[in-house]
């Protein structure tokens, strides 16, 4: 009949406690606020890439952010994956452009940077990793949009290479950057008190 | 729809019936030597606790902030794990089992009502905890019934949960905790964030639930007028350990000195109010500042309008306190008359006292000159911290704050750093110089954050509910620097249910009355996670989320695989001519499918222009030619988005979330924690984009403009997304308390709702498939097929 108590050791570390679960959730859902917010002026920057039509992925990564957000103040096998998902499913609810492909975009972004989370087997969340996160979830959605979802059948091969490789750079800098900041930020307010990255900003960068 | 008071059992509701003992009764209480030290703490919250309190006491807890109070609560919810961090020790029993092993014996709620909501529901969220205790379905049913009775209650189980006031909200929240039927029931400050109707109305519940249950309760409360009357006994918890003074309400609060311990700890006790001279109003009255006239508000630019005919003359030296009912858009006026908010009819004028410059309506103000003239201090302190430190915060004001219609500062570095130093010491705040804002305790707070607003040194300060939730000794040192404030011949606007405080500022009184067609009272707003409901009634309405969900995917996913119009048309065709049973109208759908009409041109255009060019030419655009080619593929490209993402309007014209997430749990099999944690976050959506506007005003009130170069916007935008982070994280660690409290996180739980997969529903999926496949087909005999990855 009990509940609540973490069993010890290793499990507890990657076990998914309640308030995980719920915060990564609230992560994504106001991900999905940002998504709206965002979607009302991003297109002020359109005008920017005009001149290559490529190049827009370089803001893409405004997308990619909740994915590695949320691993990192989480810090859960999933997390990435999860907090994705729910904020691709809240954009969908608000009304999407793409559908249910949004939620397909979603989990493969996800799937990018908790691959890298996964390689340091959730232990590492410094500075170099959360980069690495962010150049995954890039790379995969790029690569996704292109190739399988072929949202640019008018892009010559080279545009294609052009595109992916400059949304890894806007999930390096954007997801990456950005995501480790907010979280060093996060933890100084003493909003991740309950969580696994409270003692985030006092932890080396590069460690 | 059943309602509280229509259906009654035969049996009381409350009784148990899975085998153990009926807990009808209350749960006693004992701590032995207990103690707790929260994680990356040195010193323990409580030490040396020694605790009895019999099965059906009533007992309030008082004490100053960081006794340990709330930790004592949680704890008894089971709430508190110990791990290689945290750390308790001694003994904590409840009817003699050790605390944390009583599943479903305790119910907690806590003081902000919107985390103590979870479902979107009334039925749903009383049902949650009981669910999670694996209670059977049928008998859930009568526990509601009972619950939303013994609370007062009187709503249809399907009404929205949005759309309940605050003390509303908490009234749910106790039904959810009667229908686990606790024997012991914990409330933390549950009226702290309500008015003066809402205090009684949560009261009245509590007692009348306890009266019917028998349940132990244990309450925190700083205010105890309302709840003195109705206790047994007061415990006074000590700083550091044990208990303080202990006996009845009568005894403890009776003149004396332990009364005066606890007013000079902050506790209201009954019968106390912070005293000062009258002041003399009128005796250092200024000219007029500020006024409006005919002035009608509404809360979005274009909206509804809340109030109308607002007619004040705000003099310096004066204070005003607005009241008016709830959602009779007090608040509303207040932002209007703060330049956050752009007025719906009329004027609002600052006078040339306050403002040297021709533009008169503040709302038209840069956000750096409206600091240093109006200053407006929100209820949430935390939305307008802008900084990483209490010395930064109050620097920030008057280091951006500009000479009216010039860029030049408005002040010095040395008057800054003086202003600084002054308020630090001023509010006692000089020992957190460093600190970060958000790590303050509550009182603190509240003082910084006004602190930051006359940093700047506005002549009319506007304050919304500035007393809500703060202890006695917080309340009486704003009301002191507020009147010395108006000595100094500032302007006061306060919106306050608070009449003493109002009294202590000597203010005169500004009713506020909603517009003749209704303020935003409750019961009118709903959430943003309820269907439609024409499409709720619909045939597609009553199908199981998922084979609408399956056939959407099946219907569109030839699209992705073939960039051609035939495919693409013919499923544009297919979902036309199934929005009558998704109750849909035309005008309807395009008023929710005009964005992704909108998207699709924009895609058919890009492809149009750049596509590869092939036949005639039919326009030369500088560079770019468009030909019968590129228009075909335009054509082709855009019909295609179009027809991926219109079926998804159908889905979410009639589902219900909470229905989805139910049927993705109990049908496709995935973990409930995950689907119904996620389904809590998005309950918040609604609030969260609230909380991004409000933020947007709080931070244009501390000098954080929306105008400026594209650096300074994007900063901007990046600390708006900051702070809205920080609130979302502080409302998901509360949700998590109160989801954990009611039981949630096991493996086994029931459904009241339960997740009906039938032929209808197969058929559906079916008829998904065949629009895909007759698609793909069709494209293929006609020749039109075109393979994207070809």
């Amino acid at each position: 009949m009990s509940i609540t108590k973490q069993p010890l050791g290793h499990h507890a570390a990657t076990s998914w406690r309640v308030v995980d679960i719920v915060i990564a959730a609230v992560i994504a859902v106001c991900s999905g606020v940002v998504f709206w917010a965002w979607n009302s002026t991003h297109h002020i920057f359109d005008a920017l890439f005009l001149a290559f039509p490529p190049a827009t992925s370089l803001i893409a990564g405004m997308w990619l952010f909740p994915a590695v957000l949320g691993a990192l103040i989480i810090r859960k096998p999933g997390a990435a994956i999860f907090c994705e998902l729910v904020a691709a499913a809240v954009s969908m609810l608000m009304g999407s452009e793409f559908g249910w492909t949004v939620l397909a975009a979603g989990l493969v972004q996800g799937l990018g940077a908790e691959i890298v989370f996964a390689a340091f087997r959730y232990r590492k969340f410094n500075l170099p990793v959360a980069l690495l996160a962010g150049a995954g979830a890039g790379l995969f959605g790029g690569a996704n949009t292109a190739y399988v979802f072929r949202s640019f059948p008018e892009y010559t091969q080279g545009m294609l290479v052009v595109y992916v490789v400059c949304m890894g750079i806007s999930g390096i800098v954007i997801a990456g950057l950005l995501s480790f900041l907010a979280t060093r930020a996060l933890a100084k307010t003493g909003a991740l008190s309950a969580l696994g990255s409270r003692k985030a900003a006092s932890e080396p960068i590069f460690g | 729809m059943a309602t509280a008071s229509m259906l009654q059992g035969d049996r009381d509701p409350f009784v148990r019936t899975d085998g153990q003992k009926a807990r009808a009764v209350g749960v006693s209480v004992s701590a032995r030597d207990w103690g707790w030290r929260h994680a990356g703490r040195t010193d323990p919250a409580l030490w040396g606790l020694d605790l009895e309190i019999r099965a059906g006491e009533r007992v309030l807890l008082a004490g100053p902030s960081g006794a340990g109070k709330s930790s004592l609560l949680y704890a008894l919810a089971g709430l508190l794990a110990e791990d290689d961090e945290s750390s308790a020790s001694g003994e904590l029993l409840l009817d003699g089992n050790p605390a944390g092993h009583c599943r479903g014996l305790v119910g907690l709620m806590q003081q902000d009502p919107e985390t103590q909501v979870i479902q979107a529901r009334v039925g749903d969220d009383v049902a949650f905890g009981a669910e999670n205790l694996s209670v059977p379905p049928e008998e859930i049913q009568e526990r509601i019934i009972a619950a939303l009775q013994a609370v007062g209650l009187d709503i249809p189980l399907d009404h929205p949960t949005a759309a309940l006031s605050g003390g509303q909200k908490q009234r749910l929240a106790l039904a959810g905790i009667l229908a686990m039927g606790p024997g012991l029931v914990l409330l933390d400050e549950p009226t702290a964030n309500l008015d003066p109707e809402g205090v009684l109305e949560v009261r009245d519940a509590v007692i009348r639930a306890l009266d019917a249950t028998g349940a132990t309760l244990l309450i925190v409360e700083h205010r105890l007028e309302a709840w003195a009357h109705h206790m047994d006994r007061v415990i006074v918890l000590e700083p550091g350990g044990g208990i303080a003074h202990q006996g009845t309400p009568s005894e403890l609060f009776a003149p004396g000195p332990v009364r005066e311990e606890l007013i000079s700890a902050g506790v209201w006790v009954p019968g106390y109010t912070p005293v000062f001279e009258a002041r003399i109003d009128g005796a250092q009255e200024g000219p007029v500042l500020l006024e409006s006239r005919e002035l009608a508000v509404a809360r979005k630019a274009g909206g509804r309008v809340a109030a109308e005919g607002l007619e004040i003359a705000v003099r310096g030296g004066q204070a005003w306190c607005i009241r008016g009912a709830n959602g009779a858009g007090k608040s509303t006026f207040a932002l209007t008359l703060g330049g956050l908010l752009p007025k719906a009819a009329g004027t609002v004028l600052a006078t040339p006292e306050l403002a040297s410059v021709p533009e008169a309506d503040p709302y038209r103000w840069r956000a750096t000159e409206l600091v240093g003239r109006i200053g407006s201090v929100f209820q949430e302190p935390e939305h307008q911290f802008v900084t990483n430190s209490v010395a930064e915060e109050l620097a920030f004001g008057p280091t951006h704050a500009v000479k009216p219609g010039t860029r030049q500062p408005l002040f010095t570095h040395g008057q800054i750093q003086e202003r600084v130093q002054e308020l630090l010491v001023r509010l006692r705040l000089a020992h957190l110089a460093d600190a970060n804002p958000f790590t303050l305790s509550g009182g603190e707070k509240r003082r910084l954050s006004v602190a930051t607003v006359l940093a700047s040194g506005p002549q009319v300060l506007i304050l919304d509910e500035p007393t809500f939730g703060q202890d006695a000794n917080t309340w009486r040192e704003l009301a002191l620097l507020l009147r010395e404030e108006l000595q100094r011949g500032t302007a006061i606007i306060a919106v306050t249910h608070d009449a003493e405080f109002a009294r202590a500022l000597g203010s005169r009184e500004f009713t506020v009355e909603a517009a003749a067609h209704g303020g935003k009272g409750p019961g009118k707003r709903a959430g943003l996670l309820e269907e439609d409901s024409n499409g709720a009634a619909s045939f597609l309405g009553s199908v199981n989320p998922l084979a609408k969900l399956a056939a959407v995917v099946l219907a569109t996913l030839p699209l992705i695989a073939s960039m051609d119009w035939l495919s693409s048309g013919l499923v544009v065709l297919a979902t036309l001519l199934a929005l009558p049973l998704a109750g849909m109208s035309i005008p309807r759908f395009l008023a929710r499918g005009w964005p992704l009409m909108m998207a699709a041109l924009f895609a058919a255009w890009g492809t149009t222009l750049v596509g590869r060019d092939s036949g005639a030419v039919l326009v030369h655009l500088g560079i770019f030619d468009i030909t019968e080619g590129s228009l075909a593929a335009g054509a082709a490209t855009g019909l295609r988005a179009f027809a991926v993402a219109i079926p998804a309007v159908l889905l979410l014209f009639t589902t219900d979330p909470t229905d989805l997430a139910n049927s993705l749990a109990q049908k496709a099999r995935l973990p409930h924690r995950f689907v119904l944690g996620a389904l809590a976050g998005m309950r918040l959506l609604g609030l969260m984009i609230e909380e991004w506007t409000t933020l947007g005003m709080a931070r244009r009130a501390r000098g954080v403009g929306s105008r400026g170069s594209a650096l300074a916007r994007l900063r901007a935008n990046l600390g708006q997304v900051f702070a809205l982070l920080v609130q979302a994280i502080r409302r998901g660690s509360r949700l998590a308390v109160t989801m954990e409290a009611k039981g949630f996180g096991t493996t086994e739980r029931t459904w009241l709702r339960k997740s009906v997969f039938g032929f209808k529903d197969a058929a559906v999926a079916a008829s998904g498939l065949l629009i895909g496949l007759g698609a793909a087909c069709a494209a293929i005999a006609v020749g039109t097929w075109n393979l994207v990855w070809g």
